[in-house]
């Protein structure tokens, strides 16, 4: 950034604060709270929330949500948002920009192929024989059968909603 | 006391054994768990919401209603599960705008979330409703001399205003927990950090693992208690890979906490499924607990 005055990028900040939550980063002061039990940050050279969300306040898109992005590195444990003074709630933020990065196409290997099996199936978990097996070997009721249509519909509703705005 | 029953898709399709354990312990605790029709998956707090914030919502608001016509409380025995329902309820709860785009789609399938149920982990239950007391008085065979370490995982405690468990830095339910079984609760030094299951794009996974399973490896423990069918995921079956990766030289057998009630209470290791484990809780299997 240099000497030269930092132009903000407020159009990507309008994007992402359309993400439930991806608001939040405004009440950031910069304070640091969210690094210092983040256990990303303790093992990764490339992670830092503080430093996450300072590119995000100047609307650096291409850092935040782009091929190179490292917020996926986030572990998902919640406590920057118990840390957070201001109620920024760091890794709600981190999660609207990775749902930023789903509508651009950049999904790490393997979590499109989670998140389809779940729309396919209605579970996060993919049933095999085994299941079956081993549900009666504990004496399980059977695997219960899920009625998919209101998933379905509450997406394609989802789907109208987004088309319209 | 009674409850709508949410296994999850984890337990149900990869860990019956949790379900089976915890079927078979609550009666005994004078709980009635409840199995509703159509809950689908809760959803997944991680990947799905990581994808489509507004859509995992959404569909954590159908089982919550699902729930609310029963006219009963959740009860969740996965802490991811728990993370979603909880965390969803609390977003619509907090914000009525949401609340309203949320109903919106729900009427698409003639619902509308009313904000009348809760979610909890049946832990919580345990403690709070039954008491330790309580659940000690249904040990048959208490663990005596069973020295377990715990690794608590995050979405049990946190966030903690949402999740409204115990102090995520200073927790002691699980150990709590684990003294009303009569065996012993072990400290050690990473006892509240992340297993690192989420994290993508790097090595995180099994740097964090590591750090987990050396620390308990110090405090010379028989089990590490699970309470996270993803955490028990990473320690099972990811503690082969890492064993063998980094040549260890030890393992640890994950139990989860309701597997090992089930044995307090006089069940067989086998009936919980402690015989399938990848890495097999010897203590218990021997019988030589009690």
């Amino acid at each position: 950034m240099g000497d030269q005055p930092v132009k903000i990028n407020h159009a990507f900040r309008d994007e992402l604060g359309l993400v439930l939550e991806g608001d939040g980063v405004n009440y950031c002061y910069q304070c640091g709270a969210c690094v210092g039990d983040c256990p990303t940050a303790r093992f990764s050279e490339d992670f830092n929330p503080r430093q996450i969300m300072l590119a995000v306040l100047y609307g650096m898109e291409d850092e935040v949500v782009g091929p190179d992005s490292k917020v996926w590195q986030c572990s998902n444990c919640f406590t920057c948002f118990d840390r957070c003074p201001q109620d920024v709630k760091p890794i709600e933020v981190i999660i609207a920009l990775k749902n930023l990065m789903g509508e651009r196409g950049i999904v790490p290997k393997g979590v499109d192929r989670l998140v389809d099996g779940l729309l396919q199936t209605g579970r996060s978990a993919k049933v095999t024989t085994a299941t079956h097996r081993r549900r009666k070997e504990l004496g399980l009721p059977p695997l219960p059968e899920l009625d998919l249509d209101p998933m379905k519909k509450l997406l394609e509703a989802a789907e109208a909603e987004k088309g319209k705005t | 006391m009674k409850y709508a029953f949410f296994p999850g898709c984890m337990i149900q399709v990869r860990y019956p054994q949790m379900e089976a354990a915890v079927r078979k312990t609550v009666p005994d605790l004078g709980v009635e768990l409840v199995d509703l029709p159509d809950l689908g998956c809760c959803p997944d707090p991680v990947f799905f919401k990581s994808l489509h914030k507004l859509d995992w919502l959404t569909l954590a608001a159908r089982n919550l209603v699902i729930a609310e016509r029963a006219g009963l409380d959740f009860v969740t025995i996965c802490s991811g599960c728990t993370e979603t329902l909880a965390e969803g309820a609390h977003l619509l709860n907090e914000d009525e705008e949401l609340r309203a785009r949320v109903n919106k789609r729900l009427a698409a399938i003639d619902m509308k979330y009313e904000g009348t149920v809760h979610a909890r982990h049946l832990i919580t239950i345990l403690r709070d409703e039954v008491g330790l007391d309580g659940v000690a008085a249904t040990v048959k065979r208490p663990l005596e001399g069973v020295r377990i370490a715990v690794h608590y995982g995050c979405h049990l405690l946190k966030p903690r205003d949402v999740m409204q468990v115990d102090d995520p830095d200073h927790p002691t339910i699980f150990e709590d927990m684990l003294t009303a079984l009569g065996a012993t609760p072990v400290d050690h030094t990473e006892r509240i950090i992340c297993c690192g299951k989420s994290c993508r794009d790097c090595d995180l996974p099994e740097q964090m693992t590591r750090t987990v399973l050396e620390s308990i490896h110090a405090a010379k423990v028989d089990i590490m208690g699970v309470i996270c069918p993803s955490c028990f995921d990473s320690f099972d079956t990811g503690q082969l890979k890492l064993a063998r990766k980094y040549k260890l030289g030890f393992t640890i057998p994950p139990v989860y906490y309701f597997q090992l009630l089930a044995v307090a209470q006089g069940l067989s290791a086998e009936a919980v499924g402690l015989d399938k484990h990848k890495i097999k809780p010897e203590k218990l299997l021997a019988g030589a607990a009690g």
